[in-house]
């Protein structure tokens, strides 16, 4: 082995990536926010009478859901810039993660849906709920149930994604800072060893307090 | 005599056992019969591709001039920028041909040569942005390739003129220049070099020279790992020899042509 | 732009360019999936039937590797490769990682299939004397196998789609060899789309073969 660690360097970094871990969250938690709703949108449209609808829904789907993550923010950045689409390194990030998202939650939810008998509904309705009131008290609490583990797989998934954002240059975000950091001395195992205790870190807390919301939520 | 044939043969092991141990990177080159170069390809007049999208430019006619020194073949290898070192540290390449500024952050993880090049930093922007010398980017959009000296540079500066200025680091020279032509960013701090041959070329639309950028000259140097200073060596004699010898300068005017060749000494100091 | 559409500088060269790129993202694919399967099989049966005491160790060591950005992941592993000296190829590191990447789901995968196979059936299976090797061959692998075929298949699509991460570490795959020639003709719309192109057609057939099986072995169920 012909290499000694210069540790010191990247410890003194660790407030910076500190920072960059809570531009990391942010992005993944807007992403997954944005994303159940456009998934929500999706698996309404995939079901829905229209033609037209469901055609669009399944292109988003299966767009989002055949080509890689790092295409798809490359092209949220570049693609859309050369019509003219000005996104910010953050906003693209977000765009890209936010389409993949929902691509793979619009899947689950379809899932979810199915999974309440149309029975229920039938039921509700006689009871005098309206339809909204029917799908907000009785389909949704019951979907939620079912998509809540892979909704947490889901916002896990959304914080290690958030990591491409450096290819379209995001330089606040954990891998940016990193990056950053790295390029100057190229102390390369180093720093990006300490970001991946970092990610790691974030992703058991991701993991931990899901698991914690759902024994308080689904509890009888 | 097993005692004896003992002996000999522990003679022998030791004996082999040192030999190999005395081959450096510069012997492994010449056994191997290829010099691997990094070469950056998004950064024309330097390096870039040509149609059949085969590696051209100075930096890759360079190496090309290396290897034959060394009597061997020379196999470019592709590196982004912030790729370079990585690539020299991983066993990837052998040297780095590769307009690598000479900072002393960097030199303490890669070897540095006596410069074999040197750059003059201008501001890059778009027309009908109203930018004309550095101090206009105040308040606008920048960026460049992230890790680079002029990248260094100019985020100081951004930092230094606070909220309204922003950077933005990329990951290639041409993402940079995509930015900048897509509008995601308003101007990029570049070697004058690249700047006149991206603006002649005239593959992005409206990109034109703001006015010199107000840093140091940009010595550039080849690479080689740290430890390696019989190749160290060998580079900074090879250097030496196409100035002398004027390939330097043919290199220039075939590449860059503009003016002359810049001076690689700095005044007041030795080497 | 649409007259880019019309007049591209892009030329039948490039397109061979880029189906050589997408060559080496099938190559690292196929190496990937070969080696993360067969850990994942082994690591599977070992995390459905091993005490608790192997099982929550290797369950945690696996864990790390779905906790960590693939990006970290290949950039740690590709200097720390450097750091004791071993002499792999890019590419070599990004199959090996990858390889280590998707066993760390496949073994979740695999497990999972081996539990879904009921106790009784295989007690069953036992007292109508089965050995213990045919009640593994003859009843769980062809029980487990159907619970588990249509999430490898969604795996394997994944980790293809994955290696695009790779030329981070210097591998010219398919996404690498469209940026350059984005670099060279300057057409991102254009060249991107072809990029986007394959990538759908190498996954998209995959991917419904896939949903077909799960749905008519569903069927049968």
């Amino acid at each position: 082995m012909n290499y000694t660690f210069h540790w010191l360097p990247a410890f003194r970094a660790l407030p910076d990536m500190l920072w960059g871990a809570l531009v990391t969250l942010e992005i993944a938690v807007l992403s997954m926010l944005l994303g159940v709703a456009f998934a929500i949108l999706l698996a309404l449209a995939a079901a829905s009478p229209y033609r037209a609808l469901r055609a669009a829904a399944a292109s988003w789907i299966e767009l989002a859901r055949n080509t890689p993550a790092l295409f798809q923010i490359y092209m949220a950045y570049f693609g859309l810039g050369s019509l003219g689409i000005h996104l910010d390194s953050f906003v693209a990030l977000l765009a890209g993660i936010t389409f993949n998202n929902a691509g793979y939650l619009a899947e689950t939810f379809r899932g979810g849906l199915r999974a309440v008998p149309p029975t229920q509904v039938r039921a509700a309705r006689s009871l005098g709920m309206g339809q909204v009131q029917a799908f907000r008290l009785v389909v949704m609490p019951q979907m939620f149930r079912i998509v809540f583990y892979p909704l947490t797989n889901q916002m896990v998934w959304a914080i290690l994604m958030t990591s491409l954002g450096v290819i379209v240059g995001l330089n606040n975000d954990l891998t940016g800072v990193t990056q950053d950091l790295n390029v100057r001395s190229f102390r390369t195992f180093e720093y990006f060893a300490l970001a991946a205790v970092i990610y790691y870190l974030l992703a058991k807390f991701v993991t931990l307090s899901a698991r914690l919301m759902a024994w308080r939520l689904f509890r009888y | 005599m097993a005692k004896g044939f003992g002996i000999l043969a522990a003679a022998a092991l030791t004996l082999a056992a040192a030999l190999p141990a005395q081959a450096d990177k510069l012997d492994d080159i010449i056994a191997s019969g290829t010099l691997r170069c990094a070469v950056v390809l998004d950064f024309p007049p330097m390096g870039s591709r040509d149609a059949n999208n085969n590696p051209i430019g100075f930096d890759v006619d360079y190496c090309n001039d290396l290897a034959k020194a060394l009597g061997v073949k020379a196999e470019i290898v592709e590196t982004p920028f912030p790729d370079r070192i990585p690539a020299l540290i991983s066993g990837r390449v052998d040297v780095g041909v590769a307009s690598t500024s000479d900072t002393l952050e960097r030199a303490k993880t890669a070897g540095f040569t006596i410069p074999y090049f040197a750059f003059k930093m201008v501001v890059l922007t778009k027309d009908g942005l109203g930018i004309k010398d550095y101090d206009s980017l105040k308040g606008k959009k920048t960026g460049s390739v992230a890790g680079t000296f002029e990248a260094l540079a100019l985020e100081k500066d951004v930092k230094a003129w606070g909220a309204g200025t922003s950077f933005r680091g990329y990951q290639t020279q041409a993402d940079v220049f995509l930015a900048l032509a897509q509008g995601q960013i308003d101007a990029t701090v570049v070697t004058s070099t690249v700047a006149a041959a991206i603006v002649k070329e005239g593959k992005y639309k409206g990109l034109m020279m703001g006015g010199d950028a107000p840093y140091d000259i940009d010595y550039v140097a080849l690479i080689a790992l740290r430890n390696e200073q019989g190749l160290l060596n060998y580079l900074n004699l090879f250097i030496n020899q196409q100035v002398r010898t004027g390939r330097y300068k043919a290199l220039y005017d075939k590449w860059i042509g503009l003016g002359a060749a810049p001076d690689l000494t700095v005044p007041g100091v030795y080497r | 732009m649409f007259s880019s559409l019309f007049e591209t500088s892009f030329s039948f060269n490039d397109l061979l360019f880029m189906l050589k790129g997408a060559g080496v993202t099938l190559m690292l694919t196929f190496w990937a999936v070969l080696g993360g399967t067969l850990l994942g099989v082994v690591f599977g049966v070992i995390r459905a039937i091993a005490p608790w005491w192997v099982n929550a160790p290797l369950g945690a060591v696996l864990d790390v590797f779905r906790s960590i950005p693939l990006l970290i992941q290949l950039v740690v592993a590709n200097s720390f490769k450097t750091i004791i000296g071993l002499h792999w190829s890019p590419f070599t590191v990004g199959c090996v990682v990858l390889a280590l990447y998707m066993s760390a789901y496949c073994t979740e995968i695999v497990r999972s299939g081996f539990l879904a196979v009921p106790a009784t059936t295989r007690r069953a299976a036992r007292s109508l004397g089965l050995s213990w090797r045919q009640d593994l061959t003859e009843i769980v692998f062809p029980i487990a196998l159907r619970v588990a075929l249509p999430s490898w298949i969604g795996l394997t699509l994944g980790v293809m789609k994955d290696t695009a991460m790779v030329w981070w570490i210097g591998v010219v795959e398919l996404l690498r060899s469209s940026q350059v020639i984005v670099t060279r003709i300057q057409e991102p719309l254009f060249v991107l789309s072809i990029a986007g192109l394959i990538y759908f057609l190498m996954s998209f057939p995959i991917a419904r073969l896939g949903a077909r099986l799960e749905k008519r072995w569903r069927e049968n169920d």
